[in-house]
């Protein structure tokens, strides 16, 4: 069992077969290789991707179809490959990957979330990146309304 | 902006010692070389445009203005004033 440093959380407790690879990082934090996802039931479906070597290192995501349900993902076949993915199509969204949207808080009141570089997660190597997509059919700071994380919502079920 | 024609196997020289080369074109995308000095940085602009966004990210908010902005988004109705 780990004991993980978060930002937000104090120290969580985490076993080490939770924990996310990243052997390129993300761009920016080039050195920051491994990641837990934190996930609490009053905060779902926001996720926290916490780096393990950097307890102030902490990103605020959540599952892309939150941000966008009709959401293609555009994984190009070098990250498929990385991902240790099957090159010759789109992994199944929900299935063998966990997609995020990074979100950008910039006050209170303006949130963004990056629909043209989400992180995805192989979920059964624990492998990740953030795979920036090679098209520019979305933006990297989609506005995010208010209220998207409301249960109750439409949007927010995936 | 400059626009150019250029075929393939043809270049562009930018300042001094800056060199471009269309090596070969495809339906999927165009295949360019670069010659530059060592100290030059290239890089794809998505992945500048992400390395910003993650440092924006990565800032984030802290204390009382987290705790708002995630209230906002979790619900669309008025922000409990204890918050603020």
């Amino acid at each position: 069992m780990l004991s993980v440093q978060t930002k937000y959380f104090g120290i969580l407790p985490c076993r080490e077969e939770e924990v996310f690879e990243f052997p390129r990082g993300l761009p920016a934090f080039e050195q920051e290789k491994r990641f837990v996802l934190i996930q609490l039931p009053e905060n779902a479906p926001l996720i926290f991707l916490q780096s393990l070597a950097q307890p102030t290192l902490c990103f605020l995501a959540f599952p892309i179809l939150v941000a966008d349900r009709d959401y293609k993902l555009a994984v190009t076949a070098e990250d498929l490959a990385a991902l240790d993915l099957d090159s010759g199509h789109q992994p199944e969204l929900g299935g063998e990957v966990l997609v995020l949207a990074l979100v950008s808080l910039r006050d209170a009141f303006s949130a963004t979330a990056n629909l043209m570089a989400p992180v995805v997660l192989n979920l059964k190597t624990r492998r990740g990146l953030q795979a920036i997509r090679p098209d520019r059919l979305y933006s990297h700071q989609h506005l995010i309304q208010p209220g998207i994380l409301d249960v109750r919502s439409p949007e927010a079920a995936c | 902006m400059l626009v150019l024609r250029r075929r393939v196997g043809e270049t562009l020289l930018i300042g001094e010692d800056v060199e471009i080369e269309v090596l070969a074109i495809a339906a999927q995308g165009v295949k360019i070389g670069i010659r530059a000095p060592r100290e030059t940085v290239v890089l794809r602009k998505e992945l500048k445009i992400t390395q910003e966004q993650n440092e924006v990210a990565a800032q984030g908010l802290t204390g009382a203005d987290f705790k708002q902005a995630l209230e906002k988004l979790r619900s669309n109705s008025k922000i409990d004033p204890s918050l603020r």
